[in-house]
Order: structure tokens, then C-alpha cells, then sequence
């Protein structure tokens, strides 16, 4: 996910964006290409060095990617990882059930729970999470001394390599009932607020807990994006009288525009995924009622118990929903003239 | 078959409509009911007290053991003061005779010890064998996960222990058994096992554990101990303080009231909801089940004894008296808390008990914690819950050949011999001057602390006692006062000698119910919800299982 992430990412920040030329001369371009194609075999003759740098991802993929995928089969059956005498014979002969893991998914108002607060926190970060690392990028950037850059750049994105139980245990320790913060309230005679164990706030506290963690490393991308863009831009607007707000909404802004485009494409087909072991540390603080998001729920109905065929459907559903998404939100962003995740010939 | 729209309807529809899949999911939703069945288990009882010629018969002890100490209440373990003088040597071939490398996994936890050919204890013990074990430490907390990766794949080790509170995690385990582990009924059933004297010397009722799709499948690690949990107090604080236990419900309220002193950062305690439920004599057995005057069985949820447990430790999280640490996120750590003084009672395994009172008395010289008696709050004697299912199982991989698994079995054996023999000296504390110093007291050195992690304890079994640790010299004595004292509260199990398997639905069950029962615990719900949380999990699933209970037992014609 990530390795194609960046790479897309340098590719379509490299050039300009590319605005989908007019109906006529794309087909001509079309049409120019399939009469000049080379036959296959002087095609390999010529790539071959292409070809063989890229075996060895294609190998990744193919072993723990596509391999896996028919492992897809155990959402229709009653699964059994003993029946039959190996490992693929259990796929085999465990009982299928067609749809039974699907009508239990479905029929579960336990489900309908957890995907509702998935979707409410999703959409919430989208607003609250997801324009922050472009803000704090424009902010590094404008930083001249390289120095204290560098230095910030460190500083921020330091905590996306802490695991979720430090950096809760971080929040416990400044904001819970014990923490910093409430003995400090204590000693002043103020009564601490309840912060970290309201289900009310939950949503707040878990965008907080991830921005603190992971906003610094959101900006690395963005950084990227921005050295991208010719500094001459900024020197004739600014010869021509544009202050900095209007540089920063005429230049940067839509120099930055395909790389947000594309991370808010890859945001939306992960919208059913909001993260796991954060929401499992702090459940029974805020309860399931708040902290049930759908890995969680497929954690404690299939992989707890055993019901591996059940998680599977569980995990398909999540992946059509992401499929369906990431190409309505591509189509969008063709429509109004970006070149997207999946770029059109 | 209820369409699946039913529950959720409006809520889905719109929804789905919102993302244009409206018509699919009305589409999808006939389709669903029209083909599909549920999947999961409905369970299975397993009566393993009736069946003949599968456990092996009881063997006497090896001649020449000491007498111990501080004797316990059969089949608690007995306690042991000192380390008898001189040890007998119970075996005296070598056990391995291939030579070729045997594979083990075992749990530890902490930091692991170092492996093969780096480590003079295993080599020291492998000496002694005849043929290596190759151990493959896995971390304890994480041992269930790495289980289920291996079982699924069907890839096990030669000898794997899989411990007591595992095997639940371990969907479909009767299956697993028969597919990957030998079976041990021709080689130890009835008087076979005299072919290994150690083994022989294990309770009758630990090996009826050890049968799965009536046969006997593993080696038992008997327990001397069936209290899974107690509830610990800083005696060394309480006495600074004036203070004592409580010996009842309402001083355990007072006290905890009157130690909590958030200014300084001091709260009551850990969660003790399961302590509280023993209190208040709310059923144990088989997750949490009795019998009704009338022979049903009856869950706790459905008791009011359940009832006034929940009302009690919902008071005590209102009250602000748990370590609000505790209450924000499972990562923080009770015991660092209770080691610091910043809780004063903590609701831990018994296990936990010797360990942190040697360590912490190195840094606070008075430091004390000791358990709070049992007491009653709903009058009569106390209810201690517990079981005596074993430590751990140790299973053997299947089909390696009749003579491997002999050898195997004498290897399991030679670790299996009793405190007060040379090969439980040299298996428990490795060697004289190296791993520690003095063979009366045996106190680890940093060598010994670094390379024993019970590698060869966890692939065998023994009968059970409290032998003496040089640091904690209190401690036998103490635990054994416990122990012999509650022990005859503990809970008589109405389903004893029958392995249950329960039902799918009641387990996809189990951590939804708990849920919605923190929920009210830490007032997100009231209490009168509780009616209404049982009758859904009535219906989800608990009566399926009473069923299954009710079945069990009157084909068990108990």
C-alpha cells in the first residue's frame, strides 16, 4: 500500500497536472499510438531490464497478494482449518454455506453499529485529521533556516513511530483522571474534567490521539509536493504584487491539488478501515457503544471465536465498499479535471 | 428464516442509499435468505469420568521423597520449608537415545533465554537427556495467536505445551487434536504407563482432562492451586496506615473510601468485578454456571447474586475508588501501579504474589502484600471459584513413528520427576555454582535468572508442591495458610468430569454480553438494563448452551 502510494505519488506530482486535453486530439493520440506499437517480441527485446527490475514486486504481489485472495473462498463456508489432511484440503472440504456468513453479518444489529461509527469517524477526520498535515507542510516549507526545519520535520513525525499503546498511555499520563493535567486541577481545588473516559468526546480524543501521531508523518508527502513547485511561479507573483495569501491560494494550493486529490482518493477506499488496536485499548474505557468500529467487531465475532469464515465475509464487504468508493471518488476526480489514482489513457 | 433486513432496516437502507447500493442491497438481501446457512459449532460435552481404558492408572511417588512441610488439603499442593539434604535420583538411564534434535515451543514471559548452543543451562540439561530439545520460546502474552497461525497451518513442533487458558481460544481444538497430535492411549493407557515412572506418579483426575474425542491426547501439567485469582492488599501501607483487611463487603467500601486520596495520586484499587462476584457467591463453574433447586442450570448473569456484585463494583467505579489510569485503557499495568503505592488492593493471579514481593522488597525493604481472606457478603460460607484443570498440556506431533514417541515420552518423563529428586534440581535450578550457589537455599545467580525460563517445565508434568525461594522465606507458609484455609470454599463444579465444547453462537456471545455489562459497571447504562441484557443473551446463545448442560449431565446420569 504505502510503496505504491509514494511511487504514484512522485509520478504525478513530477509534472504539471496533466488537465485532460479535449475530446478530438486525445483520440488522435490514440490512434497515433496503436499504428506506431512495436511487435511484442522487439518490445521484449527492449524492456527486458524494465521487465526483470520489476519480477521481484510482482513476485510480493503474486505470493501475498494475489495468492491469498482465493483464500476469499471461506466467507461462503462454514470453515474448518481441519477438515480434509492439509491446509488446502481444508478449503475444499469445509462445508459451504453460500450466503449463511453474509445474512449473519447482515442480520447482526451489533454490525449496523460498528460500520455507523466507522463511517462517523472517518468522516470526521476527513474534516478534522486530513487538512492538517497539508497546513503543517505549508508551514514547514516557509521556513527558511534548513536547520530548524529539518529539526521540526524530526520532531513531528517522530510519534508515527510509537506504537498506540505508548502513545495512549502518553494521553493517560497528561490528560487522565491520574495524569498531569487533572493533579495539577487537583491541587489548584478544580475538579478535573473527564477526558479520556467519555464516550461523548470519544471522537474528538481518538482524532486528537492520531493527529498527535500521525500528522507529522502525513506532511512528509506533502513536503515532497511542494519542492515540486517552480519557485519562478512565486517570484513573478510576487513582482506582480500578490501578497503572501494570494500565492499560497493561486500557487501552492493548486500545486498541491493532484497529491490531495489522490490522498483523499486512497483515504476514501480505506473509510471502512479507522485503525484497530487504538479502539480496542480504550473500549472499555468509552465503552462499545462509542469505541465498536468494524475491525474491532470482526475481531471479537471471528477471530476470537474461531468464525474465520464470517470474518472473511466481513473483510469482502469491507473491500467491495473500498472498491466502489475509490472509483467513484477516481471518476470524480476526473470530472473535474484531475488525473486521479487510475490515470485514463 | 428471518430476512436479514429485518433488524436494521431503515437504518441500512438509507444508508445504502446514500452510497447508490440501495437496489443491491435489496437485491443481495432476497438472494441471502433464499441460500445460506448459519455457520459455527453447536457444541459438545465430552464425559470423561466414565470412560474405561483410556487413563493411565496411578503410580506410587519414588521411594525416599521427604515428608513436607506444611501439608495441604488433597489435591492442593503440600509445602516445603526446606530444600530436603540429600536428593534421590529417581532415574538412572538416559532417556534419549536417537540423539537427533527434538523441536519444542514453550511461552515465557519477559525477555526470552538465550537459545541453543548459547546457553549453558539447556546444555547442562540436554547432557542429561541424552538427546537435545530445541526450544523455540514464544512470548506468553502472545502465545494463543502464534498457536492459531501454527494449528491452522499444520505445522507443529514435536513436543507443544499448550497452556490451560489457551485451549478456549483454540477454535474447533477436538479437531485440531485429531488431526496433528498422537494419540498417547496405547502407549500410557492402564498399566502402560509403568514404562515411565514419573508420569505414573500424576493424579487420575488431571490425565481425564487430557482426553479429547475420547482419547487420551496430551501429558498433563497438574496444578497444585485451582484459585485463579485473589485479591491482593499492601499490608507494609495498611499498617503505616493504622488499618487492617476487610472481612466484610461494607469494610471493603470504608476502606477503600478511606485510602483513596486522588491529591496524592493514590486511588483504592484495580478492577475487582471477579473478587466481587466470589463475594457476593455468584456461580463459577464451566464460565460461569450452576444448578437451580430444581437440577437446571442456571448462569450467573441470571442470579441476583450476579445482580448485587454488578451494583457493587458500579458503586465503587462512581465513587472515582479505581485508578482512573485503569479505567482509560487496557495498556496500563496494575502491577506497576500496586508496586508503587498508587493502588492499595489489586485483583491478580496468586502466581503474581512471590515474584513481585521479591522484587520490590529489594528497593522498599518492608514491602509486604498479601492476600485478603475470603469472606462472604451474602451470608454462609464463602465461594471460592477455581478449578483443577491442569497447568498446561503437553502435546506430541503425530505420526513420528512408534519409537519417537517413546523416546519422547521418556524424555517427558525424566522432567517429570517430583521436588526432592536430582532431576528436578538440576530441571528447576539448573547447576550447582553456575545458575546458583547454595544447594539448602537455591537462589537464582543473574545466570540462572537469564537462561531458565522454565523450558523443560512447560513439555511435562509433576505433582505439584509450594517449595521454598530463599528470598521470600514468609512466603510458603503464607501461601499455604491461604490456600488451606479458602480451599475448602472452593466451588463444587456440577459438570465435573465432562469436557464441555459450547455451542458458536454462545461464544460469539460471550464478549458482547461483557460489554454491555462494563457499560453499566462504568454507569454508561443503568442498572435496570440488566433484565434486558440477559434475555438477549438468553436468546443469543445461553440457552443453547444451558441446553447443552442440562443434556450433559443427564446423559452423564448425574
Amino acid at each position: 500500500m504505502s510503496t505504491s502510494e509514494i511511487t504514484t505519488v512522485a509520478a504525478g506530482s513530477g509534472e504539471e497536472p496533466a488537465r485532460p486535453a479535449a475530446g478530438p486530439p486525445r483520440a488522435a493520440r490514440r490512434k497515433s499510438r496503436r499504428r506506431g506499437r512495436m511487435p511484442l517480441r522487439a518490445r521484449l527485446r527492449r524492456d527486458w531490464p524494465l521487465l526483470l527490475m520489476t519480477l521481484p514486486a510482482g513476485l510480493l504481489l503474486l505470493v501475498f497478494h494475489y495468492l491469498p485472495t482465493i483464500g476469499n473462498v471461506v466467507a461462503f463456508q462454514d470453515y474448518n482449518p481441519y477438515a480434509g489432511d492439509s491446509a488446502l484440503e481444508a478449503l475444499l472440504y469445509s462445508n459451504w454455506i453460500g450466503f449463511g456468513n453474509f445474512k449473519t453479518l447482515f442480520g447482526d444489529p451489533a454490525f449496523w453499529g460498528a460500520l455507523e461509527n466507522t463511517l462517523t469517524i472517518t468522516a470526521f477526520q476527513l474534516v478534522f485529521f486530513f487538512p492538517l498535515p497539508i497546513a503543517l507542510a505549508i508551514l514547514v516549507n516557509s521556513v527558511l533556516s534548513g536547520k530548524v526545519r529539518s529539526f521540526i520535520q524530526t520532531v513531528v513525525y517522530l510519534p508515527h513511530f510509537f506504537s498506540w499503546v505508548l502513545v495512549i498511555t502518553f494521553f493517560v499520563q497528561m490528560l487522565g483522571g491520574a495524569g498531569l493535567l487533572s493533579q495539577e486541577l487537583r491541587q489548584a481545588g478544580v475538579t478535573p474534567p473527564n477526558i479520556m473516559s467519555n464516550p461523548d468526546t470519544f471522537i474528538v480524543l481518538v482524532t486528537a490521539e492520531a493527529v498527535w501521531k500521525d500528522a507529522g508523518w502525513g506532511m512528509i508527502v506533502f513536503l515532497a509536493a511542494l519542492s515540486t513547485i517552480d519557485p519562478n511561479l512565486y517570484e513573478s507573483a510576487a513582482v506582480d504584487g500578490a501578497g503572501r495569501w494570494r500565492r499560497t491560494w493561486h500557487i501552492t494550493l493548486p500545486g498541491l491539488r493532484p497529491v490531495i486529490v489522490l490522498l483523499l482518493i486512497l483515504r476514501l477506499g480505506d473509510a471502512l478501515s479507522v485503525g484497530f488496536e487504538q479502539y480496542l485499548l480504550q473500549r472499555d474505557a468509552v465503552g462499545r457503544g462509542a469505541a465498536e468500529v468494524l475491525d474491532t467487531f470482526v475481531y471479537h465475532q471471528s477471530i476470537a471465536t474461531g468464525n474465520y469464515g464470517f470474518g472473511a465475509a466481513a473483510g469482502l464487504f469491507k473491500a467491495a465498499v473500498g472498491l466502489v468508493l475509490i472509483l467513484a471518488a477516481n471518476r470524480f476526480a476526473h470530472m473535474i479535471g484531475e488525473r486521479g489514482l487510475i490515470s485514463r489513457s | 428464516m428471518t430476512p436479514p433486513l429485518a433488524g436494521a432496516a431503515t437504518n441500512r437502507r438509507r444508508f445504502l442509499g446514500l452510497t447508490g447500493l440501495g437496489a443491491v442491497a435489496i437485491a443481495g438481501g432476497g438472494m441471502l435468505s433464499a441460500c445460506g446457512e448459519e455457520a459455527g459449532t453447536s457444541g459438545n460435552a465430552t464425559q470423561t469420568d466414565k470412560l474405561a481404558g483410556v487413563v493411565p492408572n496411578q503410580g506410587a511417588m519414588p521411594a525416599g521423597l521427604p515428608a513436607p512441610d506444611v501439608p495441604g488439603t488433597p489435591p492442593l499442593a503440600s509445602g516445603y520449608t526446606a530444600y530436603p539434604t540429600s536428593l534421590i535420583d529417581a532415574i538412572s538411564e538416559k532417556p534419549g537415545t536417537s540423539g537427533k534434535e527434538i523441536s519444542a515451543m514453550t511461552p515465557a514471559w519477559g525477555p526470552a533465554p538465550p537459545g541453543l548452543g548459547s546457553n549453558s543451562y539447556l546444555a547442562a540439561v540436554n547432557a542429561e537427556l541424552g538427546t537435545p530439545i530445541n526450544f523455540s520460546i514464544q512470548d506468553g502474552i502472545t502465545y494463543a495467536d502464534k498457536l492459531n497461525a501454527m494449528l491452522g497451518a499444520r505445522d507443529v513442533p514435536e513436543l507443544l505445551c499448550i497452556p490451560e487458558w489457551e485451549v478456549s481460544k483454540l477454535p474447533r481444538f477436538a479437531d485440531a487434536a485429531a488431526a496433528l497430535f498422537e494419540d498417547l492411549t496405547d502407549y500410557l493407557a492402564g498399566d502402560k504407563v509403568n514404562a515411565y515412572p514419573m508420569l505414573a506418579t500424576l493424579p487420575t483426575a488431571a490425565w481425564r482432562t487430557s482426553i479429547w474425542n475420547q482419547r487420551l491426547m496430551a501429558i498433563p501439567n497438574p496444578t497444585g492451586d485451582p484459585f485463579p485469582l485473589a485479591l491482593f492488599y499492601r499490608k507494609d501501607l495498611f499498617d503505616a496506615l493504622g488499618l487492617t483487611y476487610p472481612k466484610t463487603i461494607d469494610e471493603l467500601y470504608q476502606l477503600a473510601k478511606q485510602v483513596t486520596d486522588s491529591k496524592k495520586g493514590v486511588w483504592a484499587t484495580s478492577d475487582m468485578f471477579l473478587m466481587v462476584q466470589s463475594y457476593y457467591k455468584s456461580p463459577g463453574s464451566k464460565t460461569g454456571w450452576r444448578l437451580k433447586a430444581d437440577g437446571t442450570p442456571e448462569h450467573k448473569y441470571e442470579t441476583p447474586e450476579f445482580k448485587q456484585a454488578v451494583e457493587f463494583m458500579a458503586k465503587m467505579y462512581k465513587d472515582g475508588l479505581v485508578h482512573p489510569d485503569l479505567v482509560a485503557s487496557r495498556g496500563a499495568d496494575a502491577k506497576d501501579l500496586f508496586a508503587a503505592g498508587k493502588i492499595l488492593f489489586m485483583q491478580d493471579g496468586i502466581g503474581a504474589w512471590q515474584g513481585m514481593q521479591a522484587e520490590q522488597q529489594k528497593i522498599k525493604k518492608d514491602f509486604n502484600i498479601q492476600p485478603v481472606p475470603l469472606f462472604s457478603a451474602a451470608g454462609g460460607d464463602p465461594l471460592a471459584h477455581g478449578d483443577w484443570e491442569p497447568i498446561n498440556w503437553t502435546f506430541i506431533k503425530k505420526g513420528l513413528g512408534k519409537e519417537r514417541v517413546e523416546e519422547l515420552l521418556r524424555i517427558v518423563n525424566w522432567c517429570s520427576a517430583p521436588f526432592g529428586t536430582q532431576e528436578w534440581m538440576l530441571r528447576e535450578n539448573g547447576l550447582e555454582g553456575k545458575h546458583f550457589t547454595d544447594p539448602a537455599a537455591p537462589a537464582k545467580t543473574d545466570l540462572g535468572f537469564k537462561e531458565i525460563a522454565n523450558q523443560y517445565f512447560f513439555v511435562s508434568g509433576r505433582t505439584p508442591v509450594v517449595f521454598p525461594t530463599p528470598e521470600t522465606p514468609n512466603y510458603v507458609k503464607d501461601l499455604m495458610a491461604y490456600n488451606n484455609a479458602t480451599v475448602k470454599y472452593l466451588e463444587t463444579n456440577p459438570w465435573e468430569g465432562i469436557k464441555i465444547d459450547f455451542p458458536a453462537s454462545y461464544n460469539a456471545q460471550l464478549v458482547p454480553t461483557e460489554d454491555k455489562i462494563t457499560d453499566m459497571l462504568r454507569g454508561r447504562r443503568p442498572l435496570s438494563d440488566l433484565d434486558g441484557i440477559v434475555s438477549e443473551w438468553r436468546s443469543g446463545g445461553g440457552n443453547e448452551a444451558r441446553d447443552l448442560l442440562a443434556k450433559a449431565r443427564s446423559d452423564a446420569g448425574k
